[in-house]
């Protein structure tokens, strides 16, 4: 057994004690079953990025860099720019995390949060062309996660947001054929405010936003991703255990109304009203 | 467009005298899953330093029989510089990686650790002139937050030249279109230098004064990473210890 | 009363000049003593030593630890005691000297995730620690929360003469387990279990501090037992 997994493993007496505690309502940390750890959003921490933001939600910490760069567009999309989100979960942010290229659950991690940032339409990439087939912008959106405490879903995707809500980016201009920075700097093309949810069941009790003890003990895990209208754009089971067809129905409610909250959070920290 | 490196006041372009270090904050403690963390701002640089271990060490026959293994990784983040970095690690990252390495060993006891490993992770956020001898700052400070055995702390920090004048700490436009460059580090408490590096041609009188230079600013930090470290630690409260077992 | 002069030091600092036994955490250098570690250094007739605010817990035999089963071989049980090494506990020293791998199943006795109590047997620095289940309260810990704190500052959650204990105890009506290596076990009402984990980060927090068991109790809304 590798030194990994020998770390991984569960106190079973953990998990029987959890279940006990939700039974009753109540959680390890004081908290209620749907209630967030608190959540803190900063903005434009790193100044040569063109949006930054840094989230911490409970001891979770992640780090969002958007780069808006130039690029060529793909041939089926050739009138649309580029949006690309990758995550790194770095080795210094758990005892667990290797050097090394990310494994499937940061792949899974990344992918499911750029469904979410991507499916919700939150960028008009129709508005980042700047020559149709040749030359369109690219966002880079880069998550550097710092320190582990469950949730990663969410919290990356909350810095993701913000630092899209906030990043402003320098306009290009064609001249004879080649690119040209102008002094121009402009927010991006935003619609709308993606906010994902992420449940888990732990027994028969749901709670929002799991730690990382309640990940480790957990079946199966939910994420839901709600735009600003309310519409569910995304979604991702994770985990092998199940949720029953009641639970799936709440988990959009909870999502919907979690997520309205926590987008009031992002345009407070981003000042972004639109 | 040319940037005027030193001005006929004797300015450098972002207003510092020759001798003067740009802002420096040190914080202890940042990271609740390593076993010692801290984070650094040096000029623009914003770096976190990790510290996990000592652990067992994985492959097994890498561990050595009487002492800790130290490991080193220094990365940076792709929205760390002006345009976006590969995440993929560098030839320049692996480099820095090992000198770094390099610089903390002779103050870490690793003989106080047989067969286990102890790993350094930094983080670069966002990059500057001076992001190695910035790190090694946080790193030997992470290291202290960990409960691990030193000899002593190291401190380090750049001199270089710009404009024929030897100056301290280059920033980034200076590292670029300075003339030289030469980071030093040090263990304050033994007066041992642990990491050097130089490019760029200093003469013999240069060499002494960037030398100097770079020791005064050595000096500085350690007095912010003391005061870091006293703060994490001491920061309230009247101390006691006459209750315990 | 012995003269002892206390200060906070870091790595590297020079804490005293002369002729010394050096006790712990100190470099000697010819006449001088350094301080390798974060915390209260003292000067007095025994010598001069650093009490350490941070670090790893290092074995020492006969301690008392909380240990987690993560893996069997057909003849130990491997154990993570929160250590830079993981600890073995040999399978005849829980099945006795006439085990054999053929008869008895390890698994019979302690499965993958069980948590332990148990002592410190051997260790040196050229193999991993050996543990021993004989004693009061050792074995399989059925129930309980567990929480880690920092294992330099386990003496002080303890108290002088277990005085700490006693007062969180009483007051919340649980009863705790501290390993040596920072590994405490809490048993107990889930509301006592709460108090507790309150009490304990207090103690982790404020452990350089004075009057220490004052601001427990005071936490605890009630006094406890007095040293």
């Amino acid at each position: 057994m590798s030194a990994v997994k020998k770390s991984l493993v569960v106190e079973q007496l953990r998990r029987n004690q959890m279940i006990e505690l939700l039974a009753q309502g109540k959680r390890m940390d004081g908290r209620g079953l749907l209630d967030y750890r608190a959540i803190k959003i900063e903005t434009g921490i790193i100044p040569k990025a063109s949006g930054s933001a840094k989230v911490t939600i409970g001891d979770t910490q992640v780090i969002a860099g958007v780069k808006v760069e130039t690029g060529t567009p793909f041939p089926d999309t050739p009138d649309q720019g580029l949006l690309i989100v990758n995550a790194e979960l770095l080795p210094l942010s758990s005892p667990y995390a290797e050097p090394g290229p990310p494994d499937e659950g940061v792949i899974e991690l990344a992918r499911v949060v750029d469904r979410g940032i991507r499916e919700s339409q939150m960028i008009d990439v129709s508005q980042l062309v700047i020559k149709e087939g040749e030359k369109v912008y690219a966002v880079f959106a880069d998550v550097s996660i710092l320190n582990t405490d469950g949730n990663l879903f969410d919290t990356t995707s909350y810095a993701v947001v913000a630092a899209l809500l906030s990043a402003k980016y320098t306009k290009y201009e064609m001249v004879d054929g080649k690119l040209r920075p102008t002094e121009v700097k402009e927010a991006l093309p935003l619609r709308t405010i993606p906010v994902s949810v992420t449940i888990a069941k732990i027994g028969d009790s749901i709670v929002v936003d799991p730690t990382d003890e309640e990940e480790a003990v957990m079946d199966a895990r939910l994420t839901l991703t709600t735009d600003s209208n309310g519409n569910i754009c995304a979604g991702q089971k994770g985990e092998p255990g199940t949720f029953s067809f009641d639970q799936m129905l709440s988990g959009a409610d909870t999502s919907r109304m979690k997520g309205q909250e926590i987008r009031n959070l992002l345009k407070e920290a981003t000042g972004y009203t639109g | 467009m040319t940037t005027v490196l030193l001005d006929d006041r004797g300015l450098r372009h972002d207003g510092r005298r020759v001798d003067e270090l740009r802002p420096v904050k040190i914080e202890v403690g940042v990271l609740k899953n390593a076993n010692g963390s801290a984070y650094i701002e040096f000029g623009k640089n914003k770096i976190i330093a990790a510290v996990y271990g000592p652990k067992e060490v994985h492959p097994k026959h890498m561990a050595l029989p009487d002492r800790a293994v130290l490991r080193c990784r220094y990365h940076m983040s792709p929205f760390s510089t002006d345009t976006r970095k590969n995440p993929a690690p560098s030839r320049r990252e692996i480099e820095i990686s090992k000198v770094i390495r390099e610089a903390l060993e002779p103050a870490v006891l690793l003989y106080d650790y047989p067969r286990t490993a102890i790993d350094v992770f930094l983080e670069v956020l966002q990059s500057d002139g001076g992001s190695r001898c910035a790190s090694i700052a946080a790193s030997s400070v992470a290291l202290a937050d960990a409960g691990i055995n030193m000899k002593d702390l190291v401190c380090a920090c750049a001199a270089g030249k710009i404009a024929d004048q030897v100056v301290l700490d280059l920033d980034d436009v200076e590292d670029k279109e300075g003339s030289g460059d030469m980071p030093l580090a040090m263990m304050p408490n033994f007066e041992q230098v642990t990491l050097f590096q130089l490019d760029g041609i200093l003469s013999s009188q240069q060499f002494k004064q960037a030398f100097s230079f770079a020791l005064d600013g050595c000096k500085r930090v350690y007095q912010l990473q003391k005061e870091a470290l006293m703060k994490k630690y001491f920061g309230q409260g009247e101390p006691s210890m006459e209750e315990s077992e | 009363m012995p003269d002892i002069r206390r200060k906070y030091v870091i790595p590297g600092e020079l804490i005293a000049e002369g002729n010394y036994r050096p006790v712990a955490n100190v470099l000697r250098v010819g006449e001088k003593y350094y301080s390798t570690r974060v915390g209260m250094a003292e000067v007095g007739h025994e010598g001069v030593r650093v009490i350490p605010l941070s670090g790893p817990y290092i074995p020492r035999v006969d301690d008392l630890v909380v240990g987690k089963v993560v893996d069997y071989s057909a003849f130990a049980w491997e154990v993570d005691i929160n250590s830079c090494f993981f600890a073995f506990l040999p399978a005849q020293s829980v099945f006795g000297r006439d085990y054999s791998p053929a008869e008895d199943s390890l698994t019979s006795k302690f499965a993958v995730g069980d948590m332990l109590a148990a002592k410190i047997f051997a260790f040196d620095r050229t193999r991993d620690p050996l543990l021993g289940l004989a004693g009061p309260g050792l074995g399989r810990i059925p129930r309980g929360e567990i929480v880690k704190i920092t294992p330099t500052k386990v003496p002080r959650l303890i108290g002088k003469r277990g005085s700490m204990i006693r007062t969180i105890e009483m007051a919340t009506n649980c009863r705790l387990t501290i390993g040596q290596n920072g590994v405490v076990v809490i048993n107990g009402s889930p509301d006592g279990v709460l108090m507790s984990l309150k009490a304990i980060k207090l103690v982790e927090e404020e452990a350089h501090t004075a009057d220490l068991t004052q601001k427990v109790q005071a936490l605890l809304g009630q006094r406890g037992a007095t040293a």
